[in-house]
């Protein structure tokens, strides 16, 4: 880091957007259907990255297959759980569950495996560097990037063009009108956490990929930036959700890349400054969901 | 009513909001085949008859039953699949999705999937701007148009109850014609509809029979044609006699 590469920097602007696109999009999916700012998708995170930890004698495809497996079956699990019988309960009451969800769970890792980090590293392979136009870009990263784009288009096809997909957006509107012309409340939220773990399985991989190490606050990390950029995408719209991602990437890269170097050490700063400024001027976000606008 | 038992019978329906009684005891029928009209002024009760049968509240006394059997309790979904097409009041189109993705959404419970597509074409046959304008975000759509689309998406459920709350609000009288003539249209196909209105004339046009409600209970009741002039009309109206 720190060259001023411009294919360098737009590649680690892309693959570290895409990875908050990703964890904005999670928590978008459950927001914009149920109205709950899932907290506990962090330990959907945090676990699918411990699965890989767990199996990193195993073939890789095994290790993704679980980890996948693991953030899907948690996810439903805390909808059956904890949050469908608060369903109708308020919001207030929904965000602390979320919390005491997210506590409990990322408690319990601690208590089963420790609070150390330990190293993994599932993809050895990508890790070689490859060279771009003079610029040394890592395999990684390119992968990263293909990633995101792959999981961005499935998503994009699922809602728009399939049956369930036109359910959860008729649902993100209005839940009672889409009840009233026959959705299914059930269908449309497990469909949600399901996807909703898939995609923290996703974020997981990539992260544990490159950083090469799991610990208990791993997921924490990367959801509370993913909640920071749907606030300022625009809370309860998935594409203000994936831009806003990749917004707040950028900004992390290209604060890390510009900043001088006795400032880098406080780029969080910054980067939350801009975000309090984007507030300030547009406090829906920026692309806000026009369902929610109406309601202001 | 022929003497068949009714296709939606409520029997003293009593709906509280805390210390509000929003229903006091409503009994009414609407046998099939029928256009029944409850009229009234605001705040008589009307929109709340309407959704507690839709099952978007739970009645604090008294029963439904649709074709002869109780509903009341059970997801909300179930309504449709009952053949209970709910229009509420205030054109609920989903703003953000397009015309067509509307219609098709009126269609989810329909498994004939061939004949669902057939009848949506028509509604767009029907309503030749719903076709222009079929790629569209609904909520660009004006008033009326939202209007015929709510009514459309209600109907491509193919339901044997439509039930409209309040159809010609906020719209031009024009628009408001169309919207009736649409109704009284849906006769010829068998369809049973209860309409609430303020719009007590155009209400009485249309339908059958009307009940005239007023702070919660049924005041007036009869053929449409014998309530208009009636000489206690005004009186149960506007809640003159007890």
């Amino acid at each position: 880091m720190g060259n001023l590469n411009p294919i360098q920097i737009l590649v680690d602007t892309v693959s570290v957007g895409g990875l908050y696109a990703l964890t904005a999009l999670g928590l978008g999916l459950i927001f914009s259907v149920m109205r709950l700012a899932n907290f506990a998708h962090a330990e959907l995170v945090t676990c699918a990255a411990y699965a890989v930890f767990a199996l990193s004698g195993q073939p890789v495809a095994v290790a993704i297959v679980a980890s996948v497996g693991t953030a899907m079956v948690l996810a439903l699990a805390t909808e059956r759980l904890a949050f469908r019988p608060l369903r109708s309960a308020d919001q207030t009451t929904m965000l602390i569950a979320s919390f005491a969800v997210s506590m409990f769970i990322q408690k319990l890792l601690i208590f089963t495996v420790g609070s150390r980090p330990k190293p993994v590293d599932p993809l050895p392979i990508l890790a070689q560097p490859i060279a771009i136009a003079g610029a040394q870009v890592s395999l990684l990263k390119l992968a990263t990037i293909l990633a995101c784009i792959a999981c961005l288009g499935a998503l994009t096809y699922l809602l728009r063009r399939t049956s369930i997909g036109l359910h959860m957006r008729a649902a993100a509107e209005d839940f009672t009108m889409a009840q009233l012309v026959g959705v299914r409340a059930n269908s449309v939220i497990l469909a949600a956490f399901v996807l909703s773990g898939f995609l923290a399985a996703v974020v997981a991989l990539l992260f544990v990929a490159q950083t090469g190490f799991v610990h208990p606050r791993l997921g924490v990390q990367i959801v509370l930036v993913g909640f920071v950029a749907t606030v300022i995408g625009g809370l309860g719209s998935l594409p203000g959700a994936a831009a806003g991602g990749f917004l707040v990437g950028a900004l992390a890269t290209l604060l890390q890349a510009l900043l001088p170097a006795e400032l880098r050490p406080f780029r969080e700063a910054f980067l939350f400054l801009i975000v309090i400024l984007v507030l300030l001027f547009r406090p829906n976000g920026l692309w806000p969901a026009p369902g929610l606008k109406e309601r202001v | 009513m022929n003497g068949r038992a009714p296709l939606l019978s409520v029997r003293d329906l009593v709906v509280r909001y805390g210390a509000i009684t929003a229903l006091d005891g409503v009994s009414l029928e609407v046998g099939e085949g029928e256009i029944v009209a409850i009229i009234g002024p605001n705040g008589a009760g009307k929109s709340t008859l309407l959704s507690t049968v839709a099952g978007l509240r739970r009645p604090d006394a008294g029963g439904i039953s649709f074709a002869g059997t109780p509903i009341a309790g059970g997801a909300l979904e179930g309504t449709v699949r009952r053949g209970i097409a709910y229009v509420p009041e205030g054109r609920h189109v989903f703003a953000g999705l397009t015309v067509l993705e509307n219609l098709e959404l009126g269609a989810t419970v329909r498994r004939d999937r061939a004949e669902a597509r057939a009848h949506l074409e028509s509604f767009l046959d029907a309503f030749p701007i719903l076709r222009e304008r079929a790629g569209e975000a609904a909520g660009r759509l004006s008033g009326g148009e939202q209007q015929m689309l709510v009514i459309a998406r209600g109907l491509l459920s193919k339901p044997r109850l439509l039930m409209l709350d309040e159809p010609s609000l906020g719209l031009a009288p024009k628009i408001v014609d169309q919207v009736y003539e649409l109704v009284t249209s849906l006769r010829r196909d068998g369809l049973t509809v209860l309409v609430v209105e303020q719009n007590a004339g155009r209400a009485l046009a249309a339908a059958d029979r009307t009940y005239v409600l007023n702070a919660g209970r049924v005041r007036l009741q009869g053929r449409s044609a014998e309530l208009t002039g009636a000489p206690d009309f005004d009186a149960a109206y506007f809640g003159l006699k007890d």
